[in-house]
């Protein structure tokens, strides 16, 4: 039973923002566990950072043993603070954790990343999770009260992220930002530019028009993926299954386009990265003329193409 | 290679392939040195290499089905976005610019909400003044007992005067500081800020419930007929730190009422758009606590003289209005 009618558009998936240039850009959204550890980084560092200052001023004796709790905390807050503040605004969205962990803030609407956004959201990581969590952690037992809400406010502000499609904190929507991974450009070379290997006996690997219609982008990028994959280092293990699923491969094409010459095992991958071109050299063709075949059930879907 | 048998797509990325990987290496190099310190030309370059990778990402995702090029420029675009499109300030003219013109101008366009925090604690502190003359037992409500400090009704008004007038050395310097600006108020500071998302209610409430612990405290002195005096040890730093928690209030009954009244836009954005000033409010706030701190831990136990208490603690506050009234206006 459904209780609410199913959404007519789907929403736009969370991981796409628009740059002032209109061209949408896919920016993967970093995770709650890579956020942890980069946080976790960056309080080692300040901590680490707290207490050198600390340990200084004990052997300046400025320092009394009844109150180092208090002048550590002091120190600890007047690290922290800072130090997320100035290194998100010289690293552009980043800290030293965020950078281990390649991941970034980009303001949610495309726009550049403002220091009031960055001052906003770091500032509010003290009251969201610092200060109640310092609270946590000096449980009361007098008081008991205190440190049940402070622990709900805790548990609060980890449970936002996880029901937000942009895994943003309360600090992140009040100042319009989110994390993402930083994506790492590899040109990997053109399947379709290098000369397919000679067949055994010298003749060209030719597929008809017909022939072609059958598939779609997907199966097309799902060989170009299989094709890349052999190229890769592999166990002899993994070379004699990789063979055998491409001689099963080249059997179901053969048989849904019709491709009546038989493909001895020498010229397996010759053959699939003829058809890998052939396809895809038809599939653009189409797609120029506003035919887009998605997959291989396009035929069904439109009646007009 | 001879391009006249490539298909269309292989062709295009044929034709700019250097040119990415010009913009790969700009980006690289503005990533680790900064784009600052690019070249000019470098830094032209970067602007329009992506710019023409930004238009080759749209052409390919119409005319091209290679999985490896799409992605490649997808994310080479991002990187390149991420790069251009970075805030280009300095620091220090950040810092400047706060003091100078965004924190005062911020604390005038909320003067209402600051208004309505002083208003909050100033009936708080009415109420519990007025109840405590009431009723002494109301003294135990409103003021915990680790803040109090022995300060209760039951007190011999001698030991009230010497709390007022000690010079206790271990009270003072860096170590009180450090508990003054970890104690009590700051924590109540920083809750009243950000609870006041949550419809203004908590925000109010906790500084009505601050002011009562101060009118409270001035109604058992004044009661023993050290008014005055009690005036003056709260003035040294009570001036600078109430008017804090007053100013933060002022910056959570801001959020709240961004939440309750959002106006046109949705409630998310019109929290963003109050962010601006609340924020703002908030640094203030830390500003004035940490002075407050200084006062504390320094000022009080260094000046006993009842006269120049209200001198400092007044002074400093012309001081800080001073600043909210008069800077950042623009010159005539």
């Amino acid at each position: 039973m459904r209780f609410w009618p199913r959404r007519k558009t789907p929403r736009p998936t969370p991981e796409v923002i628009l740059p002032p240039e209109g061209v949408p850009l896919t920016l993967p959204i970093a995770g709650m566990g890579v956020r942890m550890t980069a946080q976790i980084a960056d309080l080692l560092i300040t901590l680490v950072a707290a207490g050198c200052i600390l340990w200084l001023l004990s052997l300046l004796r400025l320092t009394q043993p009844q109150t180092l709790v208090a002048i550590g905390s002091l120190l600890f807050f007047l690290t922290r603070v800072p130090y997320y503040v100035l290194t998100e605004l010289a690293w552009n969205g980043q800290t030293l954790g965020k950078r281990l962990m390649k991941i970034k803030v980009v303001s949610h609407d495309g726009g550049s990343l403002g220091t009031h956004a960055i001052v906003l959201r770091n500032l509010m990581k003290e009251a969201e999770v610092f200060l109640p969590g310092t609270l946590v952690l000096t449980l009361d037992h007098s008081a008991p009260v205190f440190s049940l809400i402070a622990f709900g406010w805790v548990l609060v502000a980890f449970l936002i992220p996880l029901f937000n499609p942009h895994r943003q904190r309360l600090g992140d929507m009040m100042a319009g930002t989110h994390v993402i991974h930083i994506p790492q450009p590899v040109l990997l070379k053109d399947l379709a530019r290098e000369a397919p290997p000679p067949r055994a006996e010298g003749r060209k690997i030719i597929f008809l028009a017909h022939q072609l219609d059958h598939y779609g982008a997907f199966e097309l990028q799902t060989l170009e993926g299989l094709l890349r994959a052999g190229e890769r280092q592999m166990t002899p293990d993994g070379h004699v299954r990789h063979r055998d699923t491409l001689a099963e491969i080249i059997g179901k094409i053969r048989r849904k386009i019709g491709y009546a010459d038989p493909v001895p095992p020498a010229d397996h991958a010759a053959f699939l990265k003829a058809f890998y071109t052939a396809q895809r050299a038809h599939l653009e063709q189409r797609q120029l003329f506003g035919d887009r075949r998605a997959d291989k059930h396009h035929a069904g879907s439109d009646p007009a193409a | 290679m001879d391009q006249t048998g490539l298909m269309r797509s292989a062709r295009f990325r044929a034709e700019r392939e250097a040119d990415w990987r010009l913009l790969e290496s700009l980006v690289t190099e503005a990533e680790q040195r900064g784009l600052h310190r690019m070249e000019f030309s470098a830094a032209r370059d970067l602007a329009a290499s992506y710019r023409r990778a930004t238009t080759s990402l749209a052409i390919a995702r119409e005319i091209s089905l290679d999985r490896a090029l799409l992605e490649y420029l997808e994310a080479l675009t991002a990187r390149a976005y991420l790069c251009v499109h970075a805030p280009q300030e300095r620091l220090g003219g950040l810092i400047r610019r706060f003091f100078a013109t965004s924190a005062p101008q911020a604390m005038r366009r909320s003067s209402v909400f600051v208004a309505l925090g002083f208003l909050c604690m100033g009936l708080g502190a009415l109420t519990g003044y007025l109840l405590y003359l009431e009723n002494e037992a109301w003294y135990f409500v409103f003021m915990p007992t680790e803040l109090a400090g022995g300060r209760t009704p039951e007190a011999t008004s001698g030991y009230l005067r010497s709390v007022i007038y000690d010079n206790d050395p271990d009270h003072s310097g860096l170590g009180a500081f450090a508990t003054f600006l970890f104690s009590h108020n700051t924590r109540i500071a920083i809750f009243i800020f950000g609870l006041g998302v949550f419809v203004c209610a908590p925000a109010a409430v906790l500084t009505f419930y601050n002011g009562l612990g101060v009118g409270a405290m001035m109604a058992l002195h004044v009661d023993r007929g050290l008014g005055w005096d009690m005036g003056g040890w709260l003035s040294i730093h009570g001036v600078t730190e109430l008017s804090a928690l007053c100013i933060a209030c002022g910056g959570g009954l801001q959020l709240g009422a961004a939440i309750l009244f959002p106006g046109p836009c949705s409630r998310r954005d019109a929290l963003q758009r109050a962010g601006r000033d609340a924020v703002k409010l908030a640094l203030v706030a830390a500003l004035m606590l940490v002075a407050a701190a200084l006062l504390e831990g320094f000022l009080r136990q260094l000046v006993q003289d009842m006269g120049t208490r209200y001198a400092i603690g007044w002074g400093i506050g012309l001081l800080w209005l001073a600043w909210f009234l008069l800077g950042g206006r623009a010159r005539r």
